[in-house]
C-alpha cells in the first residue's frame, strides 16, 4: 500500500492515508492517483479552485519527502507553479502529482496560504 | 501523533460571495451567459482573465468548478460568465437549469491567465468558442490602453453561430483589431488554428516581440503552446490556458 502523511501548515491535525494506487480514481477531481484525487477520495478538503483542472495553484503543496515518486510536472504545471506564491524547489500541484508505486511514502505540507488570488479592489466577500 | 480515520480538516476560509442571476443571454441553442449581482452590493474585484469557482449543489453533494468571467472589472452592474453543454458535464448542466432570481455562491477570482498589464509589443489572441470568455475582457482592456499596441485577434469556430461576441468583435474590427474568423469542423478545428497561428506569426517575419493569449479545450492549446516557444517567443510572452 502507497502511504501519504499530510501536514497542514494552519495547525490541523496531520493525516496519515494509506491507499493502493491501482484503485485510482478515488474521486472525480485532478488526474486519477493524484495527491489531490487521494485526499478528496479521503475526506480530506483540499481547495481545488479550476476544479483539478491545472489552471490554478490553490492546490499547491509542498513535497517533503518522497518527491521523486511521484509522475514529472509537465511545462504546464511548471508554467503555473512559477506564478504561486511561497514557491519551493519541491512544489507540485497536488491535481497533477500522481502516486503510481504501490510502496510509495509521501510527506507533503499543505501551505496556510495557497491563494491565487489577484485583484483590483471591490467588494468584500462574506467572511 | 498522526490520527488514521480523523474526521475531514476544516477547509480554508475562503471568503464566499453570494450572488443572484440578474440575466439569461443565450447565444444559440448550447450556449449561454448567466449575468450575476453580488447580493450583499459591491463588485467583485478581478483581473482580466480570471475566474470564479461556483459552488454546485448537487443531489448528494456540493461541487466546484470554474467559470470565467466574461465581462470587465468596470463593469460594475453584473459579472458575466459564459459557458455552452457539454457531453454529461454536470456544472453546466447545474448553470443551464438556474432562472433569474436563483442564488449562486462563488469563491474568487482565481486564476494566472491574466493581462493585468497591456504589453507594449504587438499582442495576439487567440481562442475557439467560448474560450473568447476570458479574452474579451483582455482585449477591451487592451483597446482603452494609454499607448495601445497592435492587435490580433484569431478566432474559430465550427459556425458563425459559436463565434460569440460578434458584434462587439466587428466594433472591435473597427477600432483596429485585426480580427481573423476561422470556421473548421471541430475535429480540425485546432490543425486550422495551428496552421493559421504558423502562417501568420511564425513563418511570415521573424518579429518575436509579440506577446501571445492563448485559451481552448485539450491539447491542442498546448500545440499551440509548443509552436510559438519552439519558434523563439519568448516563455513569459506566451500566456495560455487549457481547459
Amino acid at each position: 500500500m502507497a502511504r501519504i502523511r499530510v501536514i497542514f501548515e494552519n495547525g490541523d491535525p496531520e493525516r496519515v492515508i494509506e491507499f493502493n494506487p491501482a484503485e485510482a480514481p478515488f474521486h472525480h477531481d485532478g488526474q486519477p492517483g493524484s495527491i489531490l484525487d487521494v485526499l478528496l477520495g479521503n475526506h480530506i478538503h483540499l481547495e481545488h479552485a479550476c476544479g483539478g483542472n491545472c489552471a490554478c495553484t490553490t492546490c499547491h503543496v509542498i513535497v517533503k519527502s518522497g518527491f521523486n515518486k511521484l509522475s514529472e510536472s509537465s511545462e504546464q504545471e511548471e508554467d503555473l507553479l512559477d506564478k504561486a506564491p511561497g514557491l519551493t524547489p519541491t512544489s507540485r500541484l497536488a491535481c497533477q502529482a500522481v502516486i503510481d508505486d504501490p510502496d510509495a511514502e509521501i510527506v507533503v505540507t499543505i501551505p496556510r496560504y495557497t491563494i491565487n488570488q489577484i485583484s483590483e479592489g471591490g467588494a468584500k466577500p462574506e467572511p | 501523533m498522526p490520527e488514521q480515520g480523523a474526521p475531514a480538516a476544516s477547509p480554508p476560509r475562503r471568503p464566499v460571495y453570494r450572488a443572484r442571476v440578474e440575466r439569461i443571454r443565450d447565444h444559440n441553442a448550447d450556449t449561454r451567459s448567466l449575468f450575476l449581482g453580488l447580493i450583499d452590493g459591491g463588485q467583485l474585484g478581478f483581473v482580466p482573465g480570471q475566474f470564479i469557482s461556483i459552488s454546485l449543489a448537487l443531489e448528494n453533494e456540493t461541487r466546484v468548478r470554474p467559470y470565467t468571467v466574461a465581462s470587465s472589472p468596470e463593469e460594475r452592474d453584473a459579472i458575466e460568465i459564459c459557458f455552452n453543454q457539454v457531453p454529461a458535464g454536470v456544472g453546466v448542466r447545474y448553470l443551464f437549469e438556474r432562472k433569474v432570481g436563483d442564488e449562486l455562491q462563488f469563491t474568487g477570482p482565481f486564476g494566472a491567465f491574466t493581462m493585468d498589464r497591456v504589453p507594449e509589443a504587438e499582442c495576439v489572441f487567440i481562442a475557439e468558442g467560448t474560450a473568447i470568455a476570458p479574452i474579451r475582457p483582455m482585449v477591451r482592456r487592451a483597446l482603452g490602453a494609454a499607448s495601445r499596441p497592435p492587435l490580433s485577434l484569431l478566432y474559430a469556430a465550427p459556425d458563425s453561430e459559436h463565434l460569440l461576441y460578434r458584434k462587439e468583435i466587428e466594433q472591435w474590427s473597427a477600432a483596429g483589431v485585426n480580427f481573423v474568423p476561422l470556421l473548421a469542423p471541430a475535429f480540425k478545428l485546432y490543425d486550422r488554428l495551428i496552421a493559421e497561428t504558423q502562417r501568420r506569426w511564425v513563418d511570415a517575419d521573424s518579429d518575436r516581440r509579440r506577446h501571445f493569449y492563448v485559451c481552448g479545450v485539450g491539447k491542442g492549446v498546448l500545440a499551440l503552446r509548443d509552436l510559438l516557444r519552439g519558434a523563439g517567443y519568448e516563455r513569459r510572452a506566451v500566456h495560455y490556458e487549457q481547459w
